[in-house]
């Protein structure tokens, strides 16, 4: 398991009605009620799915986009028609702070609008959501059915395995289990390790190729250098007697195992980014103006290089996925049950592969995994529209 | 003669000559790309071998105390018996130094020695490489040269004919084919072809060769090879194409926009020359460095397509043998596997080089 578990819970819910109070309030405040509820509504679904961490953000998020509607900017001091002296320059503190708020409001509705505007990723979005919110919210409708049932056992069959019918829509394992739950329960583990692999690997690589690429020289060699050796080596042969080496009780171990190996493909590619951007002029102007090095990658080079980090670590997130299964698969990891990986291991154990009764074991979590790793290639495509400034601004 | 006081002479002007000569010929030896690039190359592998060597005698378990578990778990012997017996079958001492046992193996390696196998009888490793390596190229291979051949093809039609209805569904098709893992691909084949569909039966299309027939070249053993084929082919297929096509079909689109191409319209050469000559030539270049790429990890294969339909490959071997911890079968498959990695890419290197000639006349 990893180190964040996410399932909906009651005080969370609670936690997210009292953030969505704030942009309803404002919404009140400002004359903007539908946005209001909007954001009251988005605040309790993501206060119910990740309590307080998700609560918050959307708390900003929402109060930020209502905000956004209702805030006009204020006359340019420098234009306006009344006498200079009656013209307050001052910026009140509540002022900056709504007009910062109302800038981030109006990212986030660009943001959204390109999102929605490719339809391909759209769907992809939505397909995310739709594995996530199962993930989610499915524990709080399905109950976990984990013991075995030898009194599901249909006469004249040999085994417990059942197709879909009314009553187990997706059938029954091989204990007799209901496949629906394990669906159920089983995709949250994989998707939040997946998660946590991609993001480390894209962390490394974006931090390490970034160096590389402004510091240079020696510093450079060596860091190319272990990037090339890991190249190398064939990736899944090596993950997997590694693997076997440690033997992980602890899934986030894996994930750390894959960003270590995963690393230096886009560590490459972020490194001959920047190589290429430090040559422009306002990255040269910036080292020319001596604004330091963390400057310079953070507000120059990080925003035109956002759109490839992001689209990069959704492919990262994905052949995370793809190992993690593989290894469960080869049965290299301890089994965990509810798991997809494992539903697709021990279903093939049990012979769900000759079974034309036990299929639904093994084709249940290779369809949805399929589903997913369509859905978030689908949705780099509204990503690459979203973070790229270029594109974003010509809405 | 007269030539020898001209010799006397001359010595002491021609012994720095030649010296310089040949120091000039070492510098352009080091400088040179191939020289470079082979050291590079030789000291990337003894570091792999290196590495993988500490790495996987670290493993949990060596390969006797897992044989003692069997036998002692198959045949009811107590551990003392099941150790005596499976010291007599290994030739392997895991109380060796470690130092030891790495110079032992290095020196062998030197010599192109890639040792026994520890858990096969004493076979040689490189035996064995040998004997499960061709079944890996030639389902990988086969694959990728389809995948390849088609993705140019239909890249290259889907950005002629790009906007059309034909090109939203290859399109569509070909992020299909991107997007699914291969093993999700290879289940379906089986399980919604071969049991639910029963458009064949399973059992004749997985595993290696029937032993019932006669290896050999005749038709078949032939036939058989490819039905056994057939599913891990298809497979590997239907995974890459969809790759191959989108990376031809945005190729072929940045070419179609070259001046050069709007010069050749202008000049009224035919169709067929501009489309075969002019824009399938230069939208081929990038793809044919990621094939040369992707050659050095056919060795590789895949664990775990090969897994699936039990197909003898070098893949599937290896992760049984990592089961059993055969040190030195892991330790020689992970050397080629590196080994044929390095060399396809110098290779993807040098054939840029001679496909592309403005690459050639940029170096110089």
């Amino acid at each position: 398991m990893g180190f964040l578990i996410v399932v909906a819970t009651i005080p969370g819910l609670v936690i997210g009605l009292l953030c969505g109070l704030v942009p309803l309030g404002v919404g009140l405040r400002h004359q903007q009620l539908k946005w209001g509820i909007v954001g009251l509504v988005l605040c309790a679904l993501a206060g119910f799915s990740f309590s307080l961490i998700g609560g918050f953000i959307m708390l900003v998020f929402t109060t930020a986009v209502v905000i956004s509607y209702a805030f006009v900017d204020r006359e340019d001091p420098f234009t306006s028609r009344a006498s200079i002296e009656a013209v307050n320059f001052e910026e009140s503190q509540l002022e900056f702070l709504m007009r910062q708020m109302a800038a981030l409001g109006r990212t986030i509705r660009q943001s959204v609008r390109a999102l929605i505007r490719n339809k391909a990723g759209f769907l992809g979005f939505i397909g995310i959501l739709f594995f996530v919110g199962i993930s989610v919210f499915g524990p709080l409708f399905v109950e976990y059915d984990g013991d075995t049932h030898v009194e599901r056992l249909q006469p004249g069959a040999r085994t417990l395995f059942q197709k879909p019918s009314s009553e187990f829509i997706l059938g029954l394992d091989w204990k007799g289990r209901d496949i629906f739950s394990h669906m159920v329960h089983g995709g949250q583990n994989l998707i939040i390790t997946s998660i946590e692999a991609g993001l480390i690997a894209t962390l490394v690589a974006v931090v390490v190729g970034a160096m590389a690429a402004m510091i240079g020289g020696v510093v450079d060699q060596i860091l190319s250098a272990i990037a090339n050796f890991i190249l190398t080596i064939p990736q899944f042969p090596l993950l997997l007697v590694l693997a076997s080496i440690l033997s992980f009780s602890n899934r986030f171990y894996l994930a750390l195992l894959f960003a270590a190996l995963s690393w230096p493909a886009l560590m490459r590619a972020v490194r001959a980014q920047v190589l290429s951007l430090r040559e422009r002029d306002y990255v040269q102007a910036a080292v020319a103006l001596d604004l330091g090095l963390p400057h310079i990658i953070i507000r120059e080079v990080l925003p035109n290089l956002m759109s490839y980090i992001v689209v990069n670590m959704i492919f990262s997130i994905r052949s995370a996925m793809y190992y993690i299964v593989g290894l469960v698969f080869l049965g290299l990891v301890p089994l965990e049950e509810p798991d997809w990986g494992v539903m697709i291991y021990v279903g093939r154990q049990q012979g769900a592969i000759f079974n034309s009764d036990g299929a639904s074991m093994i084709l249940s979590p290779v369809i949805a995994i399929a589903l997913f790793q369509l859905s978030l290639i689908l949705f780099t495509r509204s990503l690459e529209e979203v973070f790229n400034p270029r594109l974003r601004s010509g809405l | 003669m007269g030539a020898i006081p001209f010799r006397r002479t001359d010595q002491p002007v021609s012994q720095p000559s030649l010296w310089s000569l040949s120091k000039k010929l070492l510098r352009s030896v080091y400088r040179s790309y191939i020289f470079r690039v082979t050291v590079q190359g030789i000291l990337t592998l003894w570091v792999v071998t290196t590495c993988t060597f500490y790495m996987i005698r670290k493993m949990p378990n060596n390969p006797i105390e897992v044989k003692i578990d069997e036998f002692q778990t198959k045949q009811n012997l107590t551990y003392e018996e099941a150790r005596s017996k499976v010291a007599g079958l290994f030739d392997y001492d895991p109380d060796a130094p470690f130092i030891e046992q790495y110079t032992d193996y290095m020196g062998n390696l030197v010599q192109g020695d890639l040792g026994r196998s520890i858990t096969t009888g004493r076979t040689p490793v490189s035996q064995q490489i040998a004997k499960y390596l061709p079944w890996t190229l030639f389902a990988v291979g086969l694959g990728l040269l389809i995948s390849f051949v088609i993705g140019m093809i239909a890249g290259a039609a889907m950005a002629y004919w790009r906007g059309t209805v034909f090109d939203n569904v290859m399109t569509a098709f070909a992020s299909i084919s991107y997007g699914i893992p291969d093993f999700v691909i290879a289940f379906m084949i089986l399980l919604i072809g071969g049991i639910q569909l029963e458009l064949f039966q399973v059992g004749d299309y997985i595993g290696s060769v029937d032993p019932e027939i006669k290896a050999g070249f005749n038709p078949e053993y032939i036939r058989s090879l490819l039905q056994h084929v057939l599913l891990p082919v298809t497979t590997y297929v239907l995974a890459s194409v969809g790759g191959w096509m989108l990376t031809m079909k945005s190729s072929t689109i940045s070419t179609l926009g070259e001046d050069y191409i709007t010069v050749a319209h202008a000049r009224g050469l035919s169709q067929r020359r501009i489309l075969f000559g002019y824009v399938g030539r230069n939208a081929m270049l990038p793809l044919m460095t990621r094939l040369a790429i992707s050659v050095g990890f056919v060795l590789s294969g895949s664990i775990i397509i090969e897994y699936i339909f039990i197909y003898p490959g070098l893949g599937k071997y290896l992760f049984e043998m990592t089961g059993k911890r055969d040190y030195t079968t892991i330790q020689g498959i992970f050397l080629v596997t590196s080994a044929a990695v390095v060399i396809s890419n110098i290779l993807a290197d040098l054939l840029y080089g001679v496909l592309d000639p403005r690459v050639r006349v940029g170096s110089k």
